[in-house]
């Protein structure tokens, strides 16, 4: 896949997996991961930049091993942005099955 | 690359940003070389499953000044977030520079227009001391006109260039959402 298109979807992606439950960096890493094929790396900078718009807040919690994790947890703020993304990601979803099902039918 | 080499690179990147700020970006990399390795992981595949140290400071450099232009938007602030977003890729240099280097020159050649026609009055009446043949009243009145004329594009500039700096503040942060990295960074 695109590695742009999969930068911009990495967000989402991120966002939809802090709804459920606050993670740390290397669950969140791990969680993505396992789905797409990602640079690991590139996720920290994007948690850092989401923290800083406000859309995450963190927190450190002791862990049964090893020093304490720093959890992220999704802000009011961030939910409302998360609802937004959504939305546009369905729409332009919708819009290329479209396209691919005209082109298809077409042929 | 083991930890260390992974971590020195990643300082080394970094360099230019606070300490506080640096010292928070090497603690969660700690921290994800430490549970990886608990999870039985070799330093090697770890590093090697983030991707370039120095790409990844890159990256960190611009969410820093980013943020920072947001908050406080000067002109060093400016240049320093420009300069940060246009070395995340080859890229990135093109379509920020590039659009950055044009409005800049119109913004430059809107300023001196605007300046250089209010004062023109000055300019006139310098002439009427040095050369007071040369001058007439005609053309006192000429420049007492583009005076007017040239408070009105200074004023226009004013809030031309403000909205620029918003709308390309904007443009940068549009930027990292969709092209971070860019096609340089590597994956497994």
């Amino acid at each position: 896949m695109n590695i742009q298109f999969k930068k911009g979807v990495l967000e989402l992606c991120i966002l939809v997996i802090l709804d459920k439950k606050d993670c740390y960096g290397y669950e969140l890493v791990q969680t993505v991961s396992r789905h797409i094929a990602i640079s690991e790396g590139s996720v920290y900078p994007l948690l850092r930049r989401l923290t800083k718009e406000e859309y995450f807040t963190t927190y450190l919690q002791e862990s049964t091993e090893g020093p304490p994790r720093k959890y992220y947890s999704l802000t009011t703020k961030g939910k409302t942005y998360l609802k937004q993304l959504i939305e546009e990601w369905n729409e332009f979803s919708t819009g290329v099955n479209q396209i691919i099902k005209a082109g298809v039918n077409d042929e | 690359m083991n930890k260390q080499q992974f971590m020195k690179e990643l300082n080394r990147s970094l360099k230019k940003l606070p300490d506080e700020e640096r010292r928070d970006i090497s603690q969660d990399f700690e921290e994800h070389f430490f549970i990886g390795k608990q999870e039985g992981q070799s330093e090697e595949d770890i590093s090697s499953s983030l991707g370039s140290p120095g790409q990844i400071g890159k990256e960190m450099l611009a969410v820093y000044h980013l943020d920072q232009v947001q908050s406080a938007a000067s002109t060093g602030n400016m240049f320093r977030a420009i300069w940060a977003v246009a070395g995340l890729s080859f890229f990135n240099l093109i379509i920020v520079l590039g659009p950055f280097i044009g409005l800049l020159g119109l913004v430059l050649a809107g300023w001196a227009v605007g300046i250089s026609f209010t004062v023109s009055p000055v300019l006139v009446l310098a002439e009427l001391i040095v050369n007071p043949e040369a001058s007439s009243i005609f053309e006192f009145f000429m420049s007492l006109t583009l005076a007017g004329i040239g408070l009105l594009i200074s004023f226009g500039m004013l809030k031309l260039t403000k909205w620029l700096t918003k709308t390309f503040i904007w443009y940068l942060h549009y930027n990292m959402r969709l092209v971070k990295g860019g096609a340089k960074y590597e994956y497994r």
